[in-house]
This record gives C-alpha cells, structure tokens and sequence, in this order.
C-alpha cells in the first residue's frame, strides 16, 4: 500500500468518523439515559435525509441550512413518539422496548416508502464532488462541511448536558431515577425530551448523509448497527465515548472496506462479539446496564 | 331504475370477463416495481406490455384455428428473490396463467426457475442474464438476452479502439450472481487482451459507500475503471469517484448508462462514461415481428410513451420475449406448456432486438452486445461495434476537477 | 370437564390439520407449510427467549445453516435424502450454537441481542463471499420435488413433536432451572443451578427447531441463497410469533405463528402496499397492550365462559398501567 492510498484512508476515515460521531451520539443518549435501544434511530435518520432532499428539490434550500429545519420536525415527532409510545413500555423486561421501537421503525421506514418510493435520491448541489487537494490526498468539502457540522453538534450536545439545568436533570435522571424524581425532576417529561434530543440529532446525521451517499427508504439500518457497535467500543456514559468510538470504528470500517469489502461486517461483528465478551464497557467508559 | 342498471351493468361485466377469461392467454409476472431494481422493473413491465397491447392491436395470437387475445397479469416482488417465488407459485397455482414471463435481475430470475422447472410452465426471461441460472439442467427456463459475461467485452473494446496503449484495468463488482458473472467475464476478457487486472473485488449488493474500494483503487492508478453492479451502484461509484478525484481514462459500467435516469441524477458527470448495452436504435436488425427495425421500435414505443427520449434496452428486450412466446405458440398450435417449451427450444427468429435463438441450455447466444457513451452534447451515443456505431467514442475522460 | 373439552379440541385441531391437504390447493398448501415452519422456529425461540428469558436476535443464522447444510449434503456426491439431511444440518446447528453460545451466553440484556444479531449477519456475509462452498451469493438449487404435500406433513410432523418436547420440558427440572434463570439468575446459581449448561442447552435446541424449518423451507423453495436465508426478517418473525402468542408458554408459539400468518395474508392482500406498515402497528399494539400475548386473554376465557368476568379489555389497560412510566 502505498502512502497515498494510506493517506486517503487516514483521511477518509476523519471524515467517515464525523458523521458516524453524530450517528451514534443520539442513539448513544437515548440509551445511556433510559437503557432503551432505539432501534428507530434509523428511521430517523432517513427522515432527516428526506426532509433535506425535499426542501432541496421543491423549495432550492441549501442542504446545509435545511439542517436545523430537520432537527427541530424531528425534534418535536420523537418527542411524542416517546411521551406517548415508549412511556408505555418503560418498565416492562427489556425486550419490550427492543421490539416496540423496532416495529416503529417498520412503520415509519414503509411510510416513508410508500409515500416517496423506492427510487434513489440524492442531493447534487452546485458544490458536489469539488473538493482541495491535499498533497495526493483529496478531501471533498462536503465530507468536511459534514464533519464540521457533526463535531459542532457535539460540542454543543456535551455543553447542554454538563453545563445547563435541564442537562444536569437528564443526567441526573439517567443515574438514579427514584432519587430524579423524589428532587422534583417530572421524568415523563424528561425522558421525552432526551428521545427528542437523539431524534432531532439523527435527523441531523440524515440530512448529512443525503449529501453524501444516494439513498432510499432503507439507508437507516445499516447506521442503527453501525451506532451500537460505536457505543459498545467507546462506552455509554458521556460525549467523548461516542468520538472515540467513532474514531476506532471509523478506522476499521475504511480499512476492512479496502481490504475484505465482502466480509465488512462479518469483521465488524466479529470485533464487536469479542470486545463484548472481553472488556464489555468499552474502551473508554462504563456501562449504564 | 338504478337498481336494474347496475344489475345490468354486472352482467354485462361478468359476460365480459367470461368472454375475456375464456378466450385470453395470459402471462404471468413478479416484477421489481418498487425496491433497488424499481426502475429497471418499471421498463420490463412496460416492454412486456407495449408488445401484448401491439399484439391485441394486430389481432391476438392464432392457436390452431382459433385466435385469442393476450393479457399480463403481475405482481410487485419488491427487488426481494424469495417474494419472486412465491409470487410465482401464485401466479401457476392460484391465478392460473398460462405462461411465464421472466422478472428483472437475475438473482430472482434464479429463484422462479426452479418453480416454473416444478410445475413444467414455461419462463422466458429478458432481463436475468446469469449463465449460473442454466447450469442446473432446467429444460423451462428460457434466456432471450445476451450472458452476463459478455456485457464488458464491447466497452473494453471500444476502449482499445481508441488507445490499444491502455494497459491496467481496475474492476469492481456487485456481489450477486449477474454482476459476479459480468466481472468474472471482463476480468478474463481483460487479460485475454493482454491487459493488466490490479484490482477486481466485489462489495456488498446493499453498499452505500465505496469509498473504501475507489480509495484502493486510486492508489493503484488504473487507466480503467469497470464497474459491475446495477444502476444504483453506478449512480454511487461515479459520485464518489468524483468525491475522492479518481480519474481514469475510460469508465464503463455494465448496467446503469443505458437508463435515461442516469444522466438525470449526474448531470454532467455522466458523459464520457461507457455503458453496455442489449441494444439500441442505432443497430441495424431487419426482424421478422410487428416492428422490424430497431428505429421502428424506439418510435412506436416513444409514441405510447411520450417522455422517453432514448429506450432502454430493457424495454426492447422484454417486449421480444412476448413476441417469442407468440411465435412459439403459433407454430406449436397449442397452448399445452410442454409443446410451447418445444417450441421455444426450437426457435430460430431475427427481430428489432437481434437475433433469437436458445442454445441447448436455453441461452441465448447469437446475440453480440453494444456500447454506448454519454457524450457533453448531452446525448447519448451507440459507438460499438464499429460498424454501427452512430459517433465516434471520446476518449479519454478528462479528470473530474478539470471540466 | 373443561380438561375433556380442551382434549376434545386438540384432537379435532389435529384432524383438521392432517386432513387439510385434501381441501386446499397446492398453492394454499405451501402457506399452510410456511406457517408451520414459522411455529417451529417460534417453538426453538421460545426455549431461549421465552423460558430462559435471554432474547435471541440471531435465530436465522441456524435457519440457514440448516437450509445450506441439508441443501449441500442432499446435492453432495452421497446424494443424501431429505430426512438424514436435514437431520445433520440441525445437528450442525446445535454444534454450532453452542460453540458460539458459550462465550455469547455470558452477555446480558441488550448485549446479548445484539451479539446474536451481529452472529446472524457474520454468517450471512460469509455465506455470501465462500464461493467454495455455497457459490456465494449465486446460491444452490436443491433438487426439485413437486409433491407439495410432502413438505406440509414433514411440517407438521415436527411441530407436533416440538410440542411434546416443550410440554415434557416445562414440567421438568430444565423447565424449571429456565425459569429460574429468566426471574433471578444470581439465585438460581446460588441454588446450585449450572446457568450455563441450561442456557446452552436452551440456545442448542432452539437451534435445532430453526435449523429444521430451515431445511424443510429450502427443499420447498428449492434455490438457496444468502441473502434470503440468513435475512433478520425470520428472526422478528419467530419472535413476534412468539409475542403475539405468549412466550413461555407451551401453545403460545403456535398461536402466536397462526395469528401472525393470517394477519400477514389478510394485510398482504388487501393493503398490500402498506403490508409492512401494518405489520409493524400489529407489533406495537401487541407490545404495548398484549406483552404477554393473547395466552394472556386465553386463561381468562374460562372465567369468561362461567360468567364470572366479562371480556376483559381491562386486561389491555392493566398491561399498559403495569410497565408504564409513571
């Protein structure tokens, strides 16, 4: 191999690792918070990338500036998916909410296919495919423009939970509930918003991906499995997790994918059982479970 | 008094239904509406269509004195091969068709062979091009389309014509039985020709992202690139080929080019690009069907269906299969399945589309492929083989970052 | 009284079910076995899921190693024949489930899940790439056979069996050590209870169901390929049988599987274009207001009969007050 195509993989996976970051950073919330594993998270993410693609076709908006636009409807659908759907089932064994949020994705992913089919989309603006030079090495802006957005989201999501007051009540929440409750916390509520949170920053990653990969209704699942092995290497517990983790799996998808592209994910899953089974909290973190 | 109308309206219907059942033979479908293939499916189902309606235009079939009219009935299989199969198995047993008309792709084409194999119905399929398909000894399974190993050969010729200097060659291919077969078939083409393989690897059918594949690729700086795969993948090798500047001399894909829908979702990053092709109007058939010429054919169906600009081979190719299937019953002069299957072996027919003709396992193999290329006029060219080409090809690519 | 009534249907059950070829067409028939097959993989689940109360999200991978395993053996040079080859296949299986189930089986909850989960995709993806063996993504047809019957009765001959196997296996002392794993699995080892043989053991067997189904589905389907065999869609199928019908109970999975069948064709052909939509509200309702399945609403039916409650749609209500967060 030589150091260009070494280059280009160190820096594809930088890039890869930004959106994946973002990816898993609301899946990582939502389960670290209320030991649910949205397995809609998916769903969401198409929903995002739809909505971009949609305000780009009809209305000319640029897919970037769609980005808060898709956040705030997704923002405010996860909210009442959780107030009134996932509320229900909190207390029940965990396969409950395995299983209820997996048939929401069912519902949403084929609703979204029957109402905009099958066919790919994506979004071509006046400024795909350019990108700088750096040395042999290229870099597409729009990756970077992505991964920008991702690291800032972060940021901003790391700053809200340590610094404000509703951050500190989601935290709080999430550690010991009873006691959340017992301080005046209203957990439903809270609850509801951490959901909204991971939903509103999946539709985030959404209207990222629809700049950069052609999609269709089924773009989802493959990030949902992606995010869960990010989370299970960086450990739950707090932002820098879900960027380390990121990073490590971005590193390996990219390198997997030029070598083996055949057996991507049997690798992946392989590393993934492994890591379970040996150092279950991850490389950095502790688990909530 | 509307009582009695709708009474009469019912039994008007019904008489009709009666007459339409009694005297139709009707083919039976599962095509890829919706799902990966929906568009490549939507041109089967129109091709299969245009024909059956131009064949009721002109009178219908002649069974042995008597003529009958031609109808399709088919079903969504949503890109997914095992809702192939039994949508196959409703169509025998539960709607009762009379024939088999094959679906988009050949990995659901290789999941109704068997069943059609088990009831002893006849398939003939326009759009599954996998050799793999008739290795099995099914004796129902008819292939009208040239195999898949030959789809590449005619875009590294074309490439040669215009650079016999050209020296490496990069591939990459779906994994799934056509496209499998398509690289396999270039990859040894390539070498035949004296022509270096550094790179040949398969992704996943549902991949997103080959950024990890064109990133090898680039290091290896081939001067072609061929990709094997549908038209969905071609959309995303080109979009991150232009991402990550991998510039070649020549690219060329084995499906994807031919449909209008390619340039529509690049733009101007689909010209140059090759694409194989079952057919196109430039070629010159003189055929022994409702059409005859392929210019013919591009204009009746352009007729019907206003927005189409150029024909997808798709449309052309599963139109010929109903006209196949009308020939094969006329001379049988039955509509017993195992004497029309006779039939089928037996043809010997030239049409708009090329020659028709079933070697012993049911393949068709008298039938050479075209190229096409895009080119920045904004049309889209027949520039192989030679002697029918309409334009010369352009080569090579200019790099992405300079046009 | 009511265990002679309740005799009395199961027998009339069984006499329809074998005499049901004779009234249906063969297409109808290859529902018919579908369902059955789908039953049997709810069975095999419910020892791991239901019992054992460890949700395994990986079960296809054993419904296509069998599919492969039988499909291969009956094409191989020994030209095997149907019944020792799907028999191998399930021993492959419960070989394979436990070698993996022994590291796999140390997880908990959502790990566990997710484990299984990224098993079944490991074993598609190498299904896909070992051209060697199973042609890849190509796939491998097995040999044709038309008698659609034969399929419907080895179905039903293995759910009738499984059923017996999960009656004797409930009311003995592994029934119970699952039980005992699935409320408080620390207790149960402090009792004296070996977790891991009974887990293994519970994850071998519902292997072996899987691998059955698989096997019986691949000689019915005839081609075999990866991406149709090892899909996730059979797993959330067993398991949402196993839901709608009542996991951890001996009927549950059969109901679960006939309910979910008959909602799936009454959906596929009348909404056809929303099928997968409905479905997935089906799954919903039944997780919100149905967790334990319609064996739920079963033991109350007695009462109801006797009049002493009237139908409890509070029943509905009670589920939902009961896991909701306050």
């Amino acid at each position: 191999m030589t150091g260009a195509e070494l280059g280009q993989i160190a820096v594809n996976a930088l890039l890869l690792s930004g959106i994946l970051a973002l990816v898993a950073l609301g899946f990582s919330l939502v389960w670290g918070i209320m030991n649910i594993v949205n397995l809609s998270h998916g769903a969401f993410i198409v929903l995002g990338a739809y909505l971009t693609f949609w305000m780009h076709a009809l209305w000319k908006i640029d897919p970037f500036v769609s980005i808060p636009v898709s956040m705030i409807v997704l923002f405010g659908l996860g909210y009442l998916i959780q107030r009134s759907l996932i509320n229900q089932v909190i207390r029940a064994p965990l396969l409950a909410t395995f299983l209820l949020t997996f048939g929401l994705e069912i519902l949403i992913v084929n609703l979204i296919n029957y109402f905009f089919k099958a066919d790919t989309r994506s979004v071509q603006t006046a400024y795909s495919g350019t990108g700088f030079a750096l040395g042999p090495v290229r870099v597409p802006y729009i990756r970077l423009g992505a991964l920008l957005v991702s690291v800032l989201l972060v940021l901003v999501l790391g700053a809200f939970l340590n610094r404000s007051r509703l951050g500190r009540a989601i935290r709080a929440t999430g550690m010991d509930i009873d006691a959340a409750r017992l301080s005046g916390v209203k957990v439903a509520a809270i609850y509801a918003l951490t959901y909204a949170i991971g939903a509103s920053l999946a539709g985030a990653a959404g209207s990222l991906l629809s700049m950069v990969v052609p999609f269709d209704p089924n773009l989802g699942g493959p990030y949902t499995e992606r995010a869960f092995v990010i989370c299970v290497l960086g450990g739950l517990g707090n932002v820098v997790n879900v960027l380390i983790g990121a990073a490590v799996y971005s590193v390996v998808e990219v390198f997997v994918g030029s070598r083996l592209p055949a057996l991507s994910q049997a690798v992946t899953f392989g590393i993934l059982v492994l890591l379970l089974i040996v150092r279950p909290q991850g490389i950095a973190g502790k688990s909530f479970s | 008094m509307k009582r009695s109308a709708t009474l009469l309206a019912l039994a008007l219907w019904t008489l009709a239904g009666f007459a339409l059942a009694a005297d139709t033979i009707v083919f039976g479908a599962a095509i890829s509406i919706t799902g990966k293939t929906a568009k490549e499916g939507e041109y089967t189902r129109d091709g299969y269509q245009f024909a059956i309606d131009k064949i009721n235009e002109m009178g219908g079939i002649k069974v042995g004195g008597k003529t009958y009219k031609v109808a399709l009935k088919y079903y969504d299989d949503e890109t997914k091969p095992e809702r192939t199969a039994q949508l196959i198995e409703k169509l025998i047993n539960e709607d009762k068709v009379n024939l088999i008309l094959g679906p988009y792709g050949s990995s659901p084409t290789g999941t109704a062979a068997p069943i059609c194999e088990r009831y002893k119905i006849p398939m003939v399929e326009a759009n599954g091009s996998a050799e793999s398909i008739f290795s099995k000894g099914y004796k129902y399974t008819f292939m009208i389309l040239s195999p898949a190993k030959l789809y590449l050969r005619g875009v590294i010729d074309a490439i040669r014509g215009k650079d016999p200097s050209v020296k490496t060659v990069a591939i990459l291919g779906e994994n799934e039985s056509f496209s499998k077969e398509v690289a396999g078939g270039a990859a040894d083409y390539a070498k035949e020709k004296g022509l270096d393989l550094v790179y040949d690897e398969l992704y996943p059918t549902n991949a997103q992202d080959v950024s990890a594949l064109l990133t090898a690729i680039k290091g290896k700086n081939p001067h072609i690139i061929l990709g094997s795969g549908h038209l969905q993948d071609s959309l995303l090798i080109v979009k991150q080929s232009k991402d990550l500047g991998v510039s070649p001399r020549a690219m060329g894909f084995s499906v994807g080019p031919s449909s209008p829908e390619f340039r529509a979702n690049l733009g101007k990053s689909a010209d140059y690009i090759f694409g194989a092709t079952q057919w196109t109007e430039a070629l010159r058939y003189n055929g022994d069907d409702p059409w005859k010429t392929p210019k013919a054919f591009g204009d009746a169906f352009r007729g019907k269906h206003p927005n189409y600009k150029s024909i997808p081979y798709q449309v052309a190719e599963s139109a010929v299969a109903v006209i196949a299937y009308q020939k094969a019953i006329e001379k049988a002069g039955s509509l017993d399945p195992t004497k029309v299957r006779d039939a089928l072996a037996a043809i010997d027919l030239m049409t708009y589309y090329g020659k028709v003709k079933f070697d012993a396992r049911g393949v068709n193999i008298y039938k050479p492929m075209a190229v096409e290329q895009y080119q920045p006029d904004g049309n889209k060219y027949t520039v192989w083989p030679a002697d029918v080409a309409e334009k010369a090809a352009l080569y090579p690519m200019p790099p992405w970052d300079k046009r | 009284m009511a265990k002679a009534i309740r005799l009395i249907l199961l027998v009339a059950v069984l006499a329809a079910l074998l005499l049901l070829p004779r009234f249906v067409s063969s297409y109808k028939l290859l529902t018919y076995t579908t369902v059955l097959c789908l039953a049997l993989m709810a069975q095999g689940w419910n020892f791991i899921g239901g019992y054992t109360g460890y949700a395994a999200f990986g079960n296809v991978a054993f419904f296509g190693i069998g599919a492969y395993t039988t499909g291969l053996l009956m094409l191989s040079k020994w030209h095997l024949s149907f019944f020792p080859a799907v028999f191998a296949g399930a021993l492959l299986s419960a070989f394979v489930a436990t070698l993996i189930g022994l590291p796999v089986l140390r997880l908990k909850g959502h790990y566990f899940a997710i484990a299984t989960l990224g098993v079944a995709e490991a074993f598609r993806e190498i299904a896909g790439s070992w051209d060697s063996v199973t042609e890849g993504a190509t796939g491998i047809d097995l040999p044709v056979r038309s008698d659609n019957t034969f399929f419907y009765y080895t179905a039903l001959g293995f759910v009738v069996v499984g059923v017996f196997v999960t009656f004797l296996l409930e009311r003995s002392k592994i029934g119970y050590g699952w039980v005992a794993i699935r409320e408080d699995q620390d207790a149960a080892r402090m009792l004296g209870i070996n977790t891991t043989i009974f887990k293994v053991a519970a994850f071998a067997l519902s292997a072996i169901f899987a691998s059955l189904a698989g096997g019986i589905i691949a000689y019915q389907n005839i081609h075999v390929a990866p991406n149709d065999f090892f899909k996730i869609e059979y797993t959330l199928q067993m398991i949402i049988a196993c839901i709608i019908g009542g996991t951890g109970t001996v009927w549950g999975p059969l109901l679960g599987a006939a309910v979910y069948q008959l909602l799936s064709t009454y959906i596929w052909s009348h909404f056809l274009e929303l099928h997968p939509t409905v479905l997935g509200a089906i799954i919903i309702f039944f997780i919100v207001f149905l967790p334990r399945g319609l064996m739920q609403l079963f033991g109350r039916l007695g009462l109801v009969a006797r009049g002493r409650r009237r139908v409890g749609w509070d029943i509905l209500l009670a589920n939902v007050r009961a896991s909701r967060l306050e």
